[in-house]
């Protein structure tokens, strides 16, 4: 398993909120120190570069005034006074000697006009120039007493600086001017001592330059040696600008770098030294603590999300598996739940709590698919007990039915059989008076009758008889009377009904009886109709003149029961037919009611027997009645 | 015989109480007949015959009440119940009880009926 999917999203969640709440003071504070600390850089840097900048203007002011004094001395010298130019070329020739930075020496007599010239690079016999309405020999030789000016580029590439000093006779009083020594200086030492200070490995620089912006001195060598050295435009804006005498501040260049610059304002020369330093430098410490921070930061991030993913691990795990466990629970897995950590803490009370609650949910869901399948069980047993009741239903409606049509046909019958023997009775009353009349003639004598006369009242006899008998039949059938058992000995029984039965002489009777004899329980009266409606079958199917035989006899099938067979040889009852036999008013005489099977069943029935039959066609038919023995 | 024998024939079918009248002329009766329960228990009480030949259904009684009704008033009249149904052994011993001497089911033969009332007739006689 993924461990993201292993932590889940409350872990996320959990760290989000852990880092936010952790990191975003440490970052407000860090970046609040970095910005008080980048305050009190810029004011510390802006301050050192003011007092450095302060101590080169006075640096600056003595190199100059060095010159300007050297000048001084040599001015006030008697054989300088003199105006000599011989003496004065000696001492000039000695300046040029000791001080190299010192190019060009020239003497102006009282008037402006040079006098004398002596320089490095001069040729022999160099041209005399005017000075008179010079400011170097007006303020030279006027109240100012000096001259410190005239910057320009030696060569157009070195800067150079040309001073002026009175040449004063101290021997009148008050002095009288004389003359004007001027000297002009090259300033390279200056760059040269910025360099010193300065080192162009460094990240600050310095120079020095007037408020019109020639450059005067730079601390790197490449920016000062060359015509049209200045500044940048920016600076020397902010510097010719200024009131004061000294300040700082940042300054942002065209591309967008930033300095940070001081400068001091060398007040009797009107130069003014400005130091300068890139904002990075300056503020490198803070940058550093900034680093410092992030990388902190950064550490700090990287321990929470791993600490935090570790407690979130830690305590989602726990919850996880619950929830695994939850989700088994939920499809019913009661097995193989995943193992349940049980911690001392509410994640652990909460694992308790749920494998109290799954053990009771499968106890529970095992009482309800047992419940279920005792329900099922019931169901089906209900169902088959359903099915099986509207069966019997089915069939009790069947033979209510049955009965009702039979109990209709029975009561039709018996009311139409009643109505009918009235009539019959009659008939039979009548053709009996006829008889008995025909039979008497005068005074009582017996006379013969007419034999066609006394034949057709036989048959009117007979036809009486039979209408009688069909009555009978159809009132015995439909008959609702009790069961009158008695116990009786099958065969004894059996020979008495024998006995008493009008076998025509063309049938033979075959018995054989059982010799067990056993007694059985039965009313009488209906079941010798029954036997009489069999036999007097067999008999009424062997008619004369062939004849046959009525075989009868009784039998033991099995212990309780008896077996009674009444069987002819008549011409047999086809299959189709023989399983209608026993319905009642099926019947296939021309004359017959279609009931003698009936009663014969209906009888058997009612004593709790069965009656089979068995017949081939053109062998003959058995009937075999099979009835329980009485106890 | 010098007196004939009254027999009292009470049914409500006109043919049948006819015939069986004439019949049991021939055989020398004295035959009276009732159609219905009340004359017939009026002509006994006036002929106060040997013989009543009823039936069970009547329109107007059953025949077991004039079986009552006659045996109370005469122990020796010969009482015989005429059905045209099958009779339960209850009904018959009912009857008997109530003083009925013989019962015939429609159609009766004539003969066997004939002789029966001349037994029953000579016995009563022997007692009498």
């Amino acid at each position: 398993m993924a461990p993201s999917r292993n932590r889940g999203k409350l872990a996320y969640k959990l760290l989000f909120w852990f880092l936010l709440i952790s990191l975003a003071p440490m970052g407000f504070v860090g970046w609040h120190l970095v910005g008080i600390t980048q305050q009190s850089l810029r004011k510390e840097t802006l301050a050192m570069q003011e007092s450095l900048a302060i101590g080169f203007s006075d640096t600056v002011y003595k190199y100059v005034t060095t010159f300007r004094n050297v000048l001084t001395e040599t001015a006030a010298l008697e054989d300088f006074v003199s105006m000599s130019p011989g003496k004065q070329q000696q001492y000039l020739n000695r300046i040029l000697q000791i001080h190299l930075a010192v190019l060009e020496l020239s003497v102006l007599n009282d008037k402006g006009m040079e006098v004398l010239r002596l320089g490095r690079f001069l040729g022999a016999a160099p041209p005399m120039r005017d000075f008179r309405t010079e400011e170097l020999f007006i303020a030279a030789a006027g109240a100012r007493g000096q001259f410190i000016g005239h910057l320009e580029r030696f060569q157009g590439l070195y800067p150079t600086v040309t001073i002026s000093v009175p040449i004063v006779d101290q021997r009148t009083t008050p002095g009288r001017t004389v003359g004007v020594v001027s000297a002009r200086v090259s300033l390279n030492g200056l760059s040269t001592m910025l360099a010193m200070e300065f080192p162009a490995s460094g990240k600050s620089a310095a120079a020095v330059m007037t408020r019109d912006g020639f450059l005067i001195a730079h601390s790197d060598p490449r920016e000062i040696y060359r015509p049209d050295a200045r500044m940048p435009a920016e600076v020397e804006k902010v510097l010719s600008s200024q009131d004061n005498v000294k300040g700082g501040g940042e300054i942002t260049l065209a591309g967008g770098r930033r300095l940070l610059g001081a400068f001091s304002l060398i007040d009797k020369l009107d130069w003014i030294v400005y130091i300068q330093q890139p904002v990075e430098a300056a503020y490198q410490t803070a940058s550093d603590m900034k680093a410092q921070i992030f990388r902190v930061l950064i550490w700090v991030v990287l321990f929470t999300v791993l600490l935090s993913l570790a407690v979130a691990s830690h305590i989602t795990q726990p919850i996880r598996i619950l929830k695994d466990a939850a989700d088994r629970l939920g499809k019913g897995q009661f097995e193989d739940l995943p193992e349940v950590v049980t911690t001392n803490d509410e994640i652990g009370d909460l694992a308790h709590t749920f494998l109290g609650m799954s053990e009771s949910l499968k106890e529970k869901t095992g009482e309800l698919i047992h419940a279920k399948q005792e329900l099922e069980k019931f169901t089906k047993f209900l169902e088959k007990r359903v099915d099986a009741r509207t069966r019997e239903l089915k069939a009790a409606q069947d033979e209510l039915i049955k009965k009702e049509r039979l109990a209709a046909i029975g009561q039709m019958a018996s009311v139409v059989g009643h109505e009918i023997r009235n009539p019959l009775a009659v008939i039979n009353n009548s053709i009996y008076f006829i008889k008995t009349k025909l039979g008497q003639g005068a005074e009582g004598v017996e006379k013969e009758t007419d034999p066609k006369i006394a034949k057709h009242i036989k048959i009117i006899e007979s036809e009486i008889q039979q209408a009688n008998g069909i009555i009978n039949e159809i009132l015995t059938y439909s008959r609702q009377r009790e069961l009158k058992p008695e116990r009786v000995l099958l065969n004894n029984w059996l020979e008495e009904l024998l006995s008493i039965y009008p076998f025509p002489p063309h049938v033979a009777v075959d018995k054989a009886f059982d010799p067990g004899n056993p007694p059985i329980e039965i009313d009488t009266t209906e079941m010798q109709q029954a036997v009489r409606n069999l036999i007097g079958n067999g008999v009424e199917v062997m008619p004369p003149p062939k004849g046959g035989k009525v075989t009868i006899r009784t039998a033991i099938p099995e212990p309780g029961w008896v077996r009674l067979d009444i069987g002819d040889a008549g011409n047999g009852i086809p299959p189709d037919v023989l399983d209608k036999i026993f319905a009642p008013f099926f019947t296939t005489k021309a004359r017959g009611t279609g009931l003698g099977l009936a009663v014969v069943r209906k009888v058997i029935d009612r004593h709790r027997g069965r009656v089979d039959v068995e017949s081939t066609v053109g062998v003959g038919t058995t009937f075999r009645i099979y009835l329980p023995t009485a106890a | 015989m010098t007196k004939q024998p009254k027999l009292l024939i009470i049914d409500d079918d006109a043919h049948l109480r006819e015939s069986l009248a004439e019949v049991l002329e021939l055989d020398g009766f004295e035959c009276h007949q009732a159609g219905a329960a009340k004359d017939g228990i009026a002509a006994a009480g006036k002929l106060d015959p040997n013989i009543v030949i009823m039936d069970i259904q009547l329109p107007d009684s059953s025949g077991f009440q004039i079986c009552q009704e006659l045996r109370k008033r005469s122990k020796t009249t010969i009482l015989i119940m005429m059905t045209g149904r099958f009779l339960s052994s209850e009904e018959k011993k009912q009857g008997f009880e109530l003083g009925a001497d013989e019962y015939i089911t429609k159609p009766f033969d004539l003969a066997e009926l004939s002789a029966r009332i001349k037994q029953l007739l000579s016995r009563n006689a022997a007692k009498g």
